[in-house]
């Protein structure tokens, strides 16, 4: 537990810096750690309840237009972060609550198509809304969140002090919104981390495994579905919410099919069912979306080539190949060890 | 009235488009139990081969050459890319099948650009029919003819041919049809490109009535799938029924309500899944998986 939180800080410290050196800059980072918090939501469900979702982005772009609009409609004056983004929050977890109420009794093609459905009529009612969202053109210039802690309200957009690091960049580049979007992501893989390996993900997982006989032996599958259906929903609207008070502006991309289909790709390219598998995914695309797209317009094309591959050639990610790839070595070594420990009888 | 019976006609065709496309998706989940995301796909290739042969040779000869263009592709698809995945669970299938929608999309953009682009309608043919108080345009009441003629010939083949029994036996039990020595492999490879055949011919056939972009197949595969749902999946008359349905329904809500057009399919869809999750017409046997 200590180790895995100091490695993960480390990481997090050291991110921008490097990713500095590999040509990324420092509000791509901010806005990785942001979307990560969806995906590693996204493969909460997929990963751990087997429930493939094709309607993230309703809590994801949900979540955004729910901050947006608290902002300009209810503290124009006191724009506070934390009641924007808590107010998304819970409201992404009540539709998710919702949706999840309807959709946890069906599988597979059935529950994918369902939250499609819901996802295109959340799309389309925000669309029509047009006096409280804008319709196509989305919310812009909404007032700025100011962060309050103790007696300070802190605008996360100010700048670290400056500090050239060579190749590493300057620590000036980066935003107190990294260092914000960074503690967050540190607690959501605190908290998953911790939901998996309890009692709840061992029967989540069972219950993937074999419904049937869970329900046997006593556990309301149903309602484990449903909780983590809120679960996975709370994060993406989460991470929603951070990302259009990141942006300071909120599209209905942000609640399209695309964006749905980017969370399947984000998770599936770095590792479902693995803590820091969507992570990674979510860093590798946006990274080379960002990068290739400078270079080459059909870098879809590229990231569609690299989603199939995964899928065909390594059907665990590339977090989930190294992890298990780690796991048979350590098999191996261990019955290496135990041959060589038997007496030479023979 | 005049704007009521324009709205039952262009909910007719638009219907029609989307029971040529669930067809397709229906009779290859009847025999390969593959719930195919690239189906659309074969629609967008459809319309963009049409497209391209026809300003060289001709409409007839984009016709033609459409659906063989996507059924070799489709077999290609079958043999090097598909088959591992038809016994996997359907969240696989819908993964990869996903993907393979997203690079032909791309590789559509980066052939042809993101612009829309749309055939024009023969000279021939674009004059309008006259049906009483209003006229409506001759290619689309041909266009829909053209589909219904192609629909009872797919009907034809899945009731009286051999590889039609093979598909009907498949939605109802393909352990068996396998253990009684049907040729489900041969039989499947034959269903799925003539189901990607059928969405590429509809393609090209529609590319003068809608306008075709890389994102159309999927922006025509959503709704199609909302019918199958509807339909039932698995059934040819239920793919009939809940195309007609949804095009209607689209069309009707256009006329009165346009805001809600959008939001009405996904409504109804969601109606179904949760009330029949089976479909108006499908069997109950295939909810679960």
């Amino acid at each position: 537990m200590k180790r895995f939180a100091l490695l993960t800080l480390l990481g997090l410290v050291v991110f921008p810096f490097v990713f500095h050196a590999i040509n990324g800059y420092a509000g791509l980072a901010t806005q990785i750690l942001i979307v990560s918090i969806a995906s590693i939501g996204f493969n909460l469900l997929l990963g751990y309840s087997g429930l493939l979702s094709y309607g993230h982005a309703m809590f994801y772009g949900g979540g955004g237009y729910v901050a947006a609009i608290m902002l300009i409609r209810l503290m124009p004056d006191q724009p506070n972060l934390w009641l924007a983004v808590i107010g998304a929050t819970l409201a992404a977890t009540v539709l998710a609550l919702l949706v999840g109420a309807l959709a946890v009794r069906l599988y597979g093609i059935y529950f994918a198509l369902l939250t499609l459905a819901f996802a295109q009529m959340v799309y389309f009612v925000v669309e029509q809304a047009k006096d409280w969202t804008s319709g196509d053109d989305g919310l812009q210039s909404f007032p700025v969140a100011l962060l309050p802690l103790g007696p300070y309200n802190v605008n996360l957009a100010t700048p670290l002090p400056s500090v050239p690091l060579g190749p590493f960049g300057n620590l000036g580049d980066i935003k107190l919104w990294y260092v914000f979007a960074a503690l967050v992501l540190f607690g959501v893989l605190l908290l998953v981390r911790a939901l998996t390996r309890s009692q709840f993900g061992e029967v989540l997982t069972a219950i993937r495994e074999n419904e049937e006989r869970s329900s046997l032996v006593g556990f309301n599958a149903p309602a484990y579905r449903l909780a983590a259906f809120a679960i996975s929903g709370a994060l993406t609207g989460l991470s929603g919410a951070l990302r259009a008070l990141y942006d300071g502006t909120v599209a209905v991309d942000s609640l399209g099919i695309d964006r749905s289909g980017s969370f399947v790709v984000y998770t599936i390219v770095g590792g479902v069912q693995t803590l820091f598998g969507p992570v990674i995914g979510t860093g590798i695309i946006m990274y080379l979306e960002s990068v290739l797209s400078a270079h080459i317009s059909y870098w879809r094309l590229v990231e569609g080539v690299i989603f199939v591959a995964v899928i065909v050639i390594l059907p665990a990610g590339i977090i989930g190949t190294f992890t298990k790839q780690a796991a048979q070595r350590a098999q191996e070594r261990r019955a290496l060890l135990a041959r060589s420990l038997q007496p030479l009888s023979k | 009235m005049v704007a009521l019976s324009q709205a039952l006609l262009n909910g007719l065709v638009l219907g029609l488009i989307y029971v040529a496309i669930a067809v397709g998706l229906t009779i290859v989940f009847g025999t390969l139990r593959l719930v195919n995301f690239a189906h659309g796909a074969f629609y967008a290739i459809g319309a963009y081969v049409g497209l391209v042969i026809a300003q060289t040779w001709g409409l007839p000869a984009g016709f033609i050459a459409a659906p063989i263009a996507v059924a070799i592709f489709a077999i290609l698809l079958d043999r090097f890319l598909l088959r591992p995945f038809y016994a996997k669970d359907a969240t696989s299938q819908l993964l990869v099948t996903f993907g393979i929608a997203l690079i032909v999309e791309e590789t559509l953009r980066l052939i042809f650009g993101s612009t829309t682009q749309q055939y024009p309608v023969p000279a021939a043919l674009a004059t309008s029919f006259s049906l009483g108080a209003f006229t409506y345009p001759a290619y689309r009441l041909l266009f829909a003819a053209g589909v219904i003629v192609m629909l009872v010939l797919v009907w034809l083949f899945i009731e009286r041919t051999d590889y039609g029994l093979i598909v009907r036996a498949g939605v109802r039990d393909r352990t068996m049809v396998q253990l009684l020595g049907g040729n489900i492999r041969q039989a499947s490879t034959v269903v799925f490109a003539l189901g990607a055949a059928i969405a590429g011919l509809v393609g090209a056939a529609a590319s003068p009535i809608y306008s075709i972009a890389p994102g159309t197949g999927f922006a025509f595969l959503v709704p199609s799938f909302v019918v199958v749902v509807v339909g039932g999946l698995g059934s040819f008359w239920g793919a009939v029924l809940g195309g007609l349905l949804i095009g209607e329904l689209q069309s009707l809500t256009t006329l009165v309500f346009p805001p809600a057009a959008n939001v009405i399919i996904y409504l109804c869809m969601a109606l179904v899944l949760l009330l029949r999750p089976q479909g108006l017409l499908g069997e109950s046997e295939v909810i679960r998986q």
